[in-house]
């Protein structure tokens, strides 16, 4: 799968009908009484609706001829009483579909959400993160106005439109007929409209997209735009995506702003008709057809092509919508590749006896990363991993952690196939220390505490004091309670790797993993580190990636990995033996520069 | 290659086109109304004549049922049949022209409002290209973006649709009740009793709604800093299984925002009934103070009848008024927020009259510079001077004020108190742009654009040729590996640079610092996740091609600064040490500890001696 950039549109993997509305129904189930309430209470508010005109032409017709005060006043009062049930019901309603539309959002948000924790590093890897991002805000959001409004409106539309059109059949079938001619042409227009309208909103979600995720990765990457001086060369970037999401908006709009004028010229073009043919038929003495019948007739047809009026935007709407959701909905559908094996146990407490046997992983099919790797590690082991860039490092202990499934060969921790257990109960028991040292915003005790929620202010205090972080801690302005912000912004790198260290040290973990954990924390921080953690490790296997070799010189076995392959491993002292070894060459390079 | 240099750096020196002075132009406009009209006044010229084809279709829609009614009245009932044909052909054309301008006016103002909106927009991005670090480090990501999306597209609603369903109800309201007069002014008179009883409903509304509004768009915010936070932590997350914390922790953000929505749909739903009301006592009015009139014979039936007509008129946009105040609170609320974001002056700026600045020669000096944050000292008394051509190595303890140091030269942040110089100007006193467009920097926290590598290495000069992406990524000791990739300089590397590991990372990102050829480059810690072998490679490289450059290099490896022809050892934000290599040997300090814990077992494995003779 080709990587995406904020000027590549995404390209939809699934083809969307309108089955996956379905979907949609889905979270409308729990709250069908709710909604079935609201579609009752507008009909009921109709209906209602249809009295005041009644009573109003009775006053106009009768009472005021008759002079009848007192019939009036009666009226009238009765009138403000069904006004004052109208607005009830009114308030019911806004209160009731928003409670409907903001609920269906909410699961919707919290199913995709869900989702995406499970998804793998891939995912996110694959595009950039605003991109995520718009789906799960912007898109969601999107769909409020069609779930809250749209759904119930639509209905009591319709509703109002199969009665109007009984009414209409009543009082004449044959200009009944002659009206609907009319909606053959509509659904003409409709079609010829709707493949170009829906396109248009994808595009335009499309841009949206990729306007949104290049403002965020601008925002995370504005230290390097300024040093870099590239302002302008951003702005014209910026420019030219937030141009051509203007100019996919105003296409899209211009769809729909066609459906609504088709409606008028069609509801035009038949109400002229029945004009023509009626009076034609009153000229001709026709017995079906009488003034009043005729005049009756026309007033019912205005109110017909209203309702088919709002429903063709809604129409509009919804397919404005299908281009988020179908969206929405690719996300939801987005394989998990590493989930549990049907049945699978917890993992039982780790020892810490890793054995690889014979694995072999690629990420992309065709490209082996590591080849018939194979190696076992005693309880309370120390081992180190190295070897050039890209040889395969850090991908062993993705596998160990179970991040990505393995092609071939197995991975056991005391004996257990990790395959067999849940992941949660695996990863729980691991403690990884990433390249790359995340910090939340918020407290530095609670991004201390992540490893353990469990954990009081003294565990957190001490797994700091540990990985010496406790005096600089100390040093903030509210020690640690000092609140950092997002990635940690003010800390220095090797401060944030240190807090990332007692994060992963206060999970508790039986198997300790470091990758690059302590690439710029300086040497004799990391001397008095070591000194701390060989208490602690002592039971514990860990695995080190490093490329300072006095952190791993004291490993008790080192691993030469290269092009996916064990090729050496053994302790320092055996490793250096060997003359042309890789290891030895490895080794005796940091030395170089001091004889040149 | 030498010509090509120079050219490269008149060009940098040349004033940034990024026109700061435009912005103070537009600056002036310091409150959120007449900032959002300077964007809006452009397009006058189309929203005036729109206002004018709102008011026609208005007209029209007032005039269609007219039609109607005559043809019901004397076509139908009187037969007159003959005049069928003419009234027929004035009803379809009139709603063809009312559909044709309505059709008009609504793609205008969209058009008008995808304009402005694209001017605000490029304003905001500019204005958040030129805040400085302090900024970002205060505001969340997630709040600034939301300024972008959710905010602007409160603005875009607004130009779109509120304008001119404001007119359009006020004109109907107007044209009806003119139309009442003409009837019966008395009875107009008695309906315009309703009117300050609206004005003082939509008062409080709007009173009301705000704060909701506010705390909506509050919600909104975070929700969005919440799930950026979530994705781009995905990594730690999986790594401590925390799936189900992120989970609850999303949940109640996820239902903040929905009880926000809910919380302003609540104040909604106490005014609704009321405008309902109101625009039902207009029917009520007319009907009790016209029957009566009737009946005392003060106004005809046939009056009475025809201002009934006009009553839908008169109560439909009664009751819009409640929407359409629900859609500007929100549009000001959201326009209030942008603005406010607009309006933060960065404190790091170019001054107004920069000195001229053309090629750099590289010497830098700090003159007792001292420098604090949060209250925290971060450096203190910090002295010394780099000449052109000097390789300076910096070396100290985590978080002892290393990377701060450089950020200063590059004037990221300020110095508190003494001068950073470079040729021996004040940094202060130089054109920002001129000054990092000379100065290249690979920072600690190496950031990659989800880009392809050769765009993420082209960085500081988008135009350059292949060749020079090339020349440089091979000195960073970076083509081997990106060849190896599916795609070499083509593949496109994930947000931030996921996917890679920590030392491709840095090479390439010290490519791209190399691109810029600049006259100072600045190596924060580039080399960590480099393995040795690596390393030394690309000091050879550098070496070659350094020329008269000063170069900074921080690192926690001896074998980075060893030749190095100053090295600064600095600790707790205070420079402890500074001389070469054999100096500090010498000197028997701190930097010697550090030396003889990385490299003390050398005599042991075969090596003679240490130090460079």
């Amino acid at each position: 799968m080709a990587r995406n950039k904020y000027d590549i549109d995404e390209t939809l993997q699934s083809k969307f009908d309108f089955k996956q509305l379905k979907r949609l129904g889905v979270y409308l189930k729990p709250r069908r009484s709710k909604f079935v309430f609201v579609i009752v209470l507008m009909l009921i508010s109709s209906a209602l609706g249809l009295l005041s005109p009644m009573f109003i032409r009775t006053i106009l017709d009768t009472y005021i001829p008759e002079g009848n005060k007192g019939g009036i006043v009666f009226l009238t009062c009765l009138m403000i009483g069904i006004t004052l049930v109208c607005a009830f019901i009114l308030v019911l309603k806004v209160k009731l579909t928003n409670e409907i539309g903001q609920g269906i959002i909410y699961d919707l948000r919290k199913d995709l959400f869900t989702h995406l924790q499970e998804l793998p590093f891939s995912y996110y890897d694959n595009r950039p993160h605003g991109k995520i991002q718009v789906r799960l805000v912007n898109y969601v959001n999107s769909l409020s106005d069609l779930l809250s409004n749209g759904i119930v409106n639509t209905i009591t539309d319709l509703f109002s439109l199969i009665i109007i059109f009984i009414y209409m059949l009543l009082i004449s079938v044959r200009l009944t007929l002659i009206c609907m001619c009319g909606l053959p042409v509509l659904l003409m227009a409709v079609w010829f409209i709707k493949t170009r309208q829906r396109k248009a909103w994808q595009i335009s979600s499309n841009k949206q997209s990729n306007l949104t995720a290049y403002i965020a990765e601008s925002i995370n990457g504005i230290r390097v735009t300024q040093s870099f001086v590239r302002e302008d060369k951003n702005m014209e970037i910026f420019n030219s995506l937030s141009s051509s999401y203007r100019r996919a908006w105003l296409r899209a709009v211009l769809y729909n702003n066609m459906l609504w004028p088709c409606v008028d010229i069609i509801s035009i073009g038949t109400t002229s008709a029945i004009y023509v043919i009626g009076v034609s038929m009153l000229t001709g003495n026709s017995d079906l057809m009488s003034a009043g019948i005729l005049v009756a007739f026309i007033q019912y047809i205005g109110r017909f092509w209203q309702p088919v009026n709002t429903l063709a935007s809604f129409y509009t709407s919804l397919l404005n919508a299908i281009a988020y959701l179908e969206r929405i909905f690719e996300t939801i559908d987005e394989p998990v590749l590493v989930h549990d094996a049907p049945g699978a146990g917890e993992m039982p407490p780790i020892e810490g006896a890793v054995e690889f046997n014979d694995v072999s992983f690629s990420y992309e099919e065709g490209i082996r990363v590591l080849n018939h790797v194979s190696f076992k590690t005693k309880v309370g082991d120390t081992f180190a991993i190295v070897g050039p860039t890209g040889a395969g490092k850090t991908t062993i202990i993705n596998l160990l952690s179970r991040f990505y499934n393995i092609d071939s060969g197995a991975i056991t921790i005391d004996g257990v196939n990790i395959q067999d257990v849940t992941i949660k109960s695996l990863r729980k028991q691991m403690g990884v220390m990433l390249q790359d040292s995340f910090i939340f915003s918020g407290t530095i005790m609670d991004n201390i505490r992540y490893g353990n929620m469990e954990a009081t202010d003294e565990d957190v205090i001490r797994a700091a004091k540990t990985v010496c972080a406790h005096d600089f801690i100390m040093q903030m302005e509210n020690g640690y309670q000092t609140e950092v912000n997002e990635r940690g912004s003010r800390l220095s790198a090797g401060q944030r790797q240190l807090i990332s260290f007692a994060r992963a040290l206060l999970a508790d973990p039986k198997i300790l993993i470091l990758d690059e954990a302590t690439s710029s924390i300086d040497t004799e921080t990391e001397i008095a580190l070591q000194r701390g953690l060989a208490e602690l490790l002592k039971n514990r296997t860990s695995f080190v990636i490093a490329h300072r070799l006095s952190t791993i010189r004291n490993a008790d076995k080192i691993l030469y990995v290269d092009h996916g392959e064990i090729c050496e491993e053994g302790t320092h002292d055996e490793l250096l033996k060997m003359e042309n070894g890789l290891y030895h060459k490895l080794y005796m390079s940091q030395y170089d520069f001091l004889n040149r | 290659m030498a010509q090509e240099t120079t050219k490269k750096r008149k060009r940098f020196a040349a004033p940034a086109p990024l026109s700061r002075e435009n912005l103070l132009k537009n600056h002036m406009q310091d409150k959120p109304w007449p900032w959002f009209y300077s964007f809006l006044k452009k397009y006058l010229p189309i929203i005036i004549p729109s206002l004018f084809m709102v008011a026609v279709a208005s007209a029209l829609a007032v005039i269609n049922p007219m039609i109607s009614g005559r043809i019901i009245d004397e076509v139908i009932y009187q037969e007159q049949y003959g005049l069928l044909k003419n009234l027929l052909f004035l009803l379809v054309g009139l709603t063809l022209l009312r559909g044709l301008i309505r059709f008009s006016f609504t793609m205008l103002f969209e058009y008008c409002s995808q304009n402005t909106l694209y001017a605000m927009r490029e304003a905001v991005f500019r204005r958040l290209m030129l805040e400085d670090f302090n900024f970002f480090n205060n505001n969340r990501t997630g709040d600034l973006l939301s300024r972008q999306t959710g905010d602007m597209d409160a603005v875009r609603h607004f130009i779109a649709f509120v304008i001119y369903q404001l007119l359009e109800n006020a004109l109907l309201f107007i044209f009806s009740l003119t139309m009442i007069i003409f009837y019966n002014w008395k009875l107009a008179l008695a309906l315009l009793v309703v009117l300050p009883f609206t004005a003082y409903t939509t008062f409080r509304q709007s009173k009301e709604v705000k704060p909701a509004f506010r705390r909506n768009r509050d919600a909104f915010s975070s929700l969005n800093t919440f799930a950026q936070e979530n994705i781009s932590g995905n990594r730690v997350i999986k790594a401590f299984a925390k799936e189900d914390f992120e989970e609850s922790k999303f949940d109640k953000e996820n239902a903040k925002f929905r009880d926000s929505q809910l919380a302003s749909a609540k104040v909604w739903c106490k005014f609704i009934p009321r405008f309902e009301i109101l625009s039902n006592i207009m029917t009520v009015v007319v009907l009790i103070v016209g029957g009566f009139s009737v009946i005392g014979g003060n106004m005809s039936p046939g009056d009475l009848v025809a201002v009934t007509g006009y009553l839908w008129m008169l109560n439909n946009p009664l009751r819009m008024v409640g929407w359409l105040v629900n859609d500007l609170l929100r549009f000001i609320t959201s326009l209030e927020k942008i603005h406010a974001t607009y309006t933060a002056e960065p404190d790091i700026k170019t001054p107004e009259a920069p000195v001229e600045m053309k090629q750099f020669k590289g010497k830098v000096e700090f003159k007792h510079v001292y420098y604090n944050s949060h209250d925290e000292d971060i450096l203190t008394d910090i002295t010394f001077t780099a000449l052109p051509g000097q390789t300076i190595g910096i070396i100290g303890a985590t978080g002892s004020g290393k990377s701060s140091l450089v950020n200063l030269i590059c004037r990221f942040y300020d110095a508190n108190h003494g001068g950073v110089f470079v040729d021996d100007v004040d940094v202060k006193n130089m054109n920002i742009n001129v000054l990092r467009s000379n100065i290249g920097m690979a920072m600690q926290d190496v950031f990659l654009f989800s880009d392809t590598i050769e765009g993420n290495i082209s960085y500081g000069d988008p135009n350059c040729s292949f060749e020079d992406v090339e020349r440089v990524a091979k000195i960073a000791n970076a083509d081997g590996f990106i060849r190896e990739m599916p795609d070499g300089y083509d593949t496109i590397i994930g947000e931030r640079g996921v996917g890679l590991s920590g030392g491709q990372k840095q090479r390439i990102s010290l490519a791209r610092a190399l691109l810029k050829n600049p006259s100072i480059l600045i190596l924060d810690d580039t080399t960590s996740a480099i393995d040795m072998e690596t390393e030394a490679q690309i000091q050879n490289e550098l070496e070659a091609v350094s020329g008269d450059r000063t170069i900074f290099i921080i690192a926690h490896r001896i074998s980075s600064i060893i030749n190095a022809d100053q090295i600064l050892v600095i600790d707790g934000g205070k420079i402890i040490e500074q001389g070469t290599h054999e100096e500090l040997l010498k000197m028997d300090g701190r930097y010697a500890k550090v030396f003889y814990n990385q490299y003390g077992e050398f005599e042991k494995i075969g090596g003679s001696q240490y130090g460079k003779k």
